[in-house]
């Protein structure tokens, strides 16, 4: 029998009535792993202590829709006790000694994590290829990437080994792979999601969100994420509210936002057609769409380019071999402990990264490139709260293209910018956003559409999109209903 | 011809970075980083915003930590999860020099 | 040699005297096992976020206020990136562009000539981990790491070493009386950096500068400056010029020795700290900041002389922190300050140092103080006499009349009992009356030293001598 295909509702009513128990889900995750094994979508399993989590949530009283229910953590939070590498071979052996605030939260819902996904090494990337254990695969093609860099916990949900994963959105990297491999992903607004525990790519920029393969479970699993964190002076003190209170309502009325710039020529005609068609659909619904022109978004690329390596620069910093982590072996005095722990450490992309993010900050530089990106995104963060004075939501494509080959060349260091080109903008400006799966194009690949919010309005995207999600009725599980 | 930074300007930023480079890399990275500090160059000819800065993505203050207690590593602890250690200390290769900072 | 104007500057480091660590919730401490004052986020651990010390901004307002700074509204971090082991995330979190106070002064006094040292900017900043060589290892303490510090960066206003140790000396008794540092420059809570340039007059460019680091104490600082003017003019004089550079004091040499030659400018890639963002510094804050300050050092001066104590007992009460506490508590009351003062600095210090203690160690309280003043005062209690009962004064919770009696020291204070004993000594020591009555001062200690030996020392000095004049006079 199986029951992680099923909805959250359904399993929770069966573990409520004891048909089943938090270790026939364990076991059938890790059944689901096995299975799925060439995906490589994870970098570490949990299997011992994860079943033994299940034998002890025995007897408890079934106390949230998430008891009991297994989840997948992206490798770039910390698990106490379980391995953490963030893709890396300088964190290949790192087993931290404490809990990231949202681990904490997970595991105070009773949720079981089975294991920690693959992703871009320090989530840099936008294929999954640049991680030091092998790139995940897409489920709905093995020959394709699954976008990135929470390229594994895309694929693992893709695949319906469990319900619920994490992943975080530096520059597009919930939403991105989440169009490639047809699942639901959000990325809450900056703030939302306490970081302590995230390792940190660009810390103005990061935050964690839900992925799941429909719009209810994320919204339940937002729920368990959020709060203020007093460890974490960037988290947002907000009145609680529930996510799934707008999901089923209907969408007369809303006014909807599509930037020209999402709809230009950098997008593929086929993505295109299936957005328009979903366009056409809200428009049949009731609600009113304008096409707008949203100042600053074509500058977003170069505002995140300068940000997010500036920023990374200075984060990685701190893997130098010294306190925690991998240290160069051989070494004959300090200079060459950091030389070579780092030149060997860091893969190819992120050390590309952080010596132009040296160089974006060095000498005079940092006023000619970071701060002024700085001063844009302000404006561009205005920009944005003008459009929303007057719209609900704001919608476009996800992704410029579907998935590509796992085979494509990486020689070109502007591609992985370039992939997220559409999902960046967001980040820039603290939006919630979220990606909904639309259709597919002709090679049955997926294609997806992100709604993006005002700051702390996930619940209003949440509302559309389980509309989406309700009208279009996509089969959405590779290789259909298992 | 392919633009790209001379051998100095990339073993330059590798030094700021404090990345060992192979030759192969230093060529390597002599196109590619040009290739991305031409995109970042991008931003001059961006016009009109004002200078205000926008420092973590949001409008939140920042709440301050009361001055209390909290828990704290153990030595052990502290010391068994670096790569090489001596008694309670960390160890490294003996540093030349004196600190650039505070 | 020729003559030089010297151009000082100097910057102070001091830890701030808070419970815990400036970002992070470990505790601020000193003298600890290595090691055991530590958490995540002190260590650098990935994913750690720094938190924002309450009471650091409160100290830092209060330093602020006190050296005369203005006090920015609205504040952020940056992050000085430099790989150095003793730095855990190989960045330190300080204030490069908004520090929170800025365009103060310190006013010093140099042979009774009263200046402005001007402050260019104070800001608050993390400390670093302490390091030990040896041989081909260093050993890291992460105690210190993340222990808050402020910076106290002077404009180059000054022109002699005096003027830095005037300044240094101020700066110390206002950061210490206002109850922000501990300023104990032998433990690293103090820690100054000089910078030195000489030039031959006003209307040159100031010269080729030196920076003298972490001087171990104030006279070193003085020194330091003199041996660095020195060194400088030998070098100008004989036509040399050298390197912008940093130096350090080395003690046995009592002088300064090369660290390295600047490079062109230390890339510190600064950026504002995005894990911090902007604080604001309300008026309640301020107005808190500033309810929190001691009475400073002179105002206390002031008011001690005011109220009759010498000037110099004023500074030595100064000097003496929990004297001058102490003493402040008893402004409000009518006693006499001199007395007081006098008590507090001669036989009170003699025992609190033999001792080795405080004086909120001993049983003497500010009510048993003054009936000691009193007592003193109204010569009930005789120097002698206190002497004899110090220990159980300090020791026991008894008034101090009581003990005396305790120790037989009983005061007679009735006119009629002792004017008896002293008609009688006249009666007795005709020649010494004569003597007093030819001008002969000696006579009337004579005299009076009978009368204390008659009533074996329990006559009140003071009426036994007034009684003993007007006998006399009859």
């Amino acid at each position: 029998m199986k029951y992680l295909n099923k909805s959250i509702t359904e399993i929770h009513e069966l573990l409520k009535n004891k048909t089943i128990t938090p270790v026939d889900l364990v076991e059938e995750a890790f059944e689901n792993i096995e299975k799925n094994k060439e995906l490589n979508a994870y970098i570490t399993l949990n299997k011992e202590e994860a079943l033994k989590e299940a034998k002890e949530l025995e007897g408890k009283e079934v106390d949230n829709l998430l008891f009991g229910l297994p989840i997948a953590v992206k490798d770039n939070i910390i698990t106490k006790g379980l391995r953490t590498t963030c893709g890396s071979h300088i964190l290949e052996n790192f087993v931290p000694i404490y809990n990231a605030t949202v681990v904490e939260k997970i595991k105070a819902k009773h949720m079981i994590i089975i294991g920690k996904t693959n992703m871009d090494e320090f989530a840099m990337g936008s294929s999954s290829r640049t991680s030091y254990f092998g790139a995940p695969r897409n489920p709905w093609n093995k020959d394709k990437i699954c976008g990135g860099s929470s390229g594994g916990s895309a694929a693992t949900i893709a695949a319906r080994d469990v319900l619920f994963a994490i992943g975080s959105d530096t520059g597009g990297s919930i939403r991105q792979p989440a169009s490639y491999t047809g699942i639901v992903g959000m990325k809450p607004t900056y703030g939302r999601i306490s970081r302590y525990g995230l390792v940190a790519f660009a810390s103005s920029l990061d935050q964690m969100g839900p992925m799941t393969k429909n719009v209810y479970e994320n919204a339940v699993l937002l729920n368990a994420l959020v709060g203020k964190d007093e460890k974490d002076l960037t988290s947002a003190r907000r009145e609680e509210e529930d996510f799934t209170r707008f999901i089923g309502k209907d969408i007369k009325g809303m006014k909807i936002a599509v930037p020209n710039f999402l709809m230009g020529d950098i997008v593929s005609k086929e993505v295109k057609e299936k957005i328009k068609d979903t366009i056409q659909l809200l428009e049949k619904s009731g609600a009113t769409v304008d096409y707008v022109d949203i100042k600053y978004l074509e500058n977003a690329m170069t505002l995140y380019q300068i940000i997010a390596m500036g920023e990374a620069s200075s984060n990685l910093a701190r893997f130098d071999g010294i306190r925690y982590g991998f240290q160069a072996e051989n070494i004959k005095n300090i200079e060459e402990m950091y030389l070579e722990t780092r030149g060997q450490g860091f893969g190819e992309e992120v050390k590309r990264r952080i010596m132009v993010g040296s160089y974006l900050l060095s000498g005079e530089n940092a006023k000619v490139y970071y701060n002024k990106a700085l001063s844009i995104r302000d404006d561009m963060r205005k920009e944005f709260k003008k459009v929303f004075e007057k719209y609900d939501l704001i919608i476009g494509p996800t992704t410029v293209t579907t998935a590509y080959d796992l085979t494509d060349p990486m020689d070109d260091p502007r591609k992985s910018f370039m992939d997220d080109v559409l999902v960046i903008p967001v980040n820039m400006a603290g939006l919630p956003g979220m990606n909904i799966p639309v259709g597919f194009d002709n090679k049955h690949m997926p294609i997806g559409m992100q709604i993006i919010g005002n700051s702390f309005e996930e619940a209003k995207i949440y509302q559309l999109g389980s509309f989406i999600e309700k009208s279009l009725n996509l089969e959405l599980t590779p290789g259909g209903e298992k | 011809m392919e633009e790209k930074l001379t051998r100095e300007e990339v073993l330059h930023v590798a030094r700021l970075a404090r990345i060992q480079l192979s030759e192969e890399e230093i060529e390597k990275y002599q196109v590619e980083l040009k290739k991305l500090l031409k995109d970042v160059e991008k931003i001059n000819d961006v016009k009109g915003y004002d200078d205000d800065i926008l420092i973590a993505c949001w409008d939140g203050n920042t709440e301050l930590r009361k001055d209390e207690e909290g828990e704290m590593l153990d030595p052990k602890q502290v010391v068994e999860n670096a790569p090489h250690h001596a008694g309670n200390y960390i160890e490294v290769p003996v540093v030349i020099g004196e600190s650039e900072g505070a | 040699m020729a003559n030089y104007i010297p151009t000082i500057g100097v910057e102070v480091h001091v830890e701030l005297k808070t419970k815990t660590k400036i970002f992070s919730n470990s505790k601020n401490g000193y003298g600890q096992m290595a090691n055991s004052l530590t958490n995540v986020v002190d260590l650098g651990y990935p994913g750690t976020l720094p938190t924002l010390n309450e009471e650091v901004v409160n100290l830092a307002i209060r330093a602020a206020t006190i050296l005369n700074c203005k006090i920015r509204h609205e504040m952020f971090f940056d992050r000085k990136n430099y790989f150095y082991p003793d730095n855990p995330k190989n960045y330190q979190i300080t204030q490069a562009r908004t520090p929170i106070g800025y365009d103060g002064y310190v006013e010093i006094e140099i042979n009774g000539e009263k200046k402005k040292v001007e402050i260019e900017e104070m800001h608050i900043e993390e400390d670093t981990c302490k390091s030990a060589h040896r041989g081909t290892k260093t050993f890291l303490d992460f105690n210190r790491a993340g222990v808050p510090l402020i910076e106290i960066v002077t404009k180059p206003c000054m022109t002699s070493s005096q003027e830095a140790k005037a300044y240094l000396e101020k700066l110390k008794e206002l950061l210490f009386y206002g109850d922000i540092s501990d300023c104990k420059m032998e433990e690293g809570s103090m820690r100054a950096d000089a910078n030195v340039s000489i030039r031959k007059s006003e209307k040159d460019p100031f010269g080729t500068k030196a920076e003298i680091k972490n001087i171990g104490s104030i006279s070193n600082v003085g020194l330091s400056i003199e041996k660095e003017i020195e060194r400088q003019a030998a070098l100008y004089d004989k036509g040399e010029t050298f390197q912008p550079q940093t130096r350090r004091f080395d003690d046995k040499l009592q002088d300064t020795v090369l660290m390295r030659v600047k490079e062109t400018g230390n890339d510190y890639r600064y950026f504002p700290e995005p894990d911090i963002p902007f604080v604001i510094i309300t008026e309640e804050m301020i107005e808190e900041a500033k309810k929190g300050i001691p009475m400073l050092p002179d105002e206390r001066r002031k008011i001690y002389v005011e109220k009759g104590v010498l000037e110099i007992n004023a500074n030595k009460l100064i000097q003496n922190r929990p004297l001058s506490d102490f003493f402040n508590t008893l402004l409000n009351e009518n006693i006499n300050f001199k007395t007081a003062s006098n008590l507090l600095l001669g036989d009170i210090s003699a025992y609190l140092n033999k001792e080795e203690k405080e004086i909120g160690e001993t049983t003497l309280n500010k009510e048993r103080f003054i009936e000691l003043v009193n007592l003193v005062d109204s010569d009930t209690l005789t120097s002698k006499n206190l002497k004899d009962i110090l220990t159980m004064v300090m020791e026991q919770e008894k008034t101090i009349q009581d003990i005396m009696k305790d120790n037989g020291i009983e005061n007679i204070t009735d006119d009629g009992e002792i004017r008896k004993v002293i008609q009688e000594i006249i009666a007795s020591n005709p020649e010494s009356v004569e003597d007093y009555k030819n001008g002969h001062d000696r006579a009337i200690k004579f005299l009076m030293g009978q009368v204390m030996k008659e009533t074996k020392g329990k006559a009140n000095p003071r009426l036994a001598m007034e009684l003993l004049t007007e006998e006399l006079n009859n």
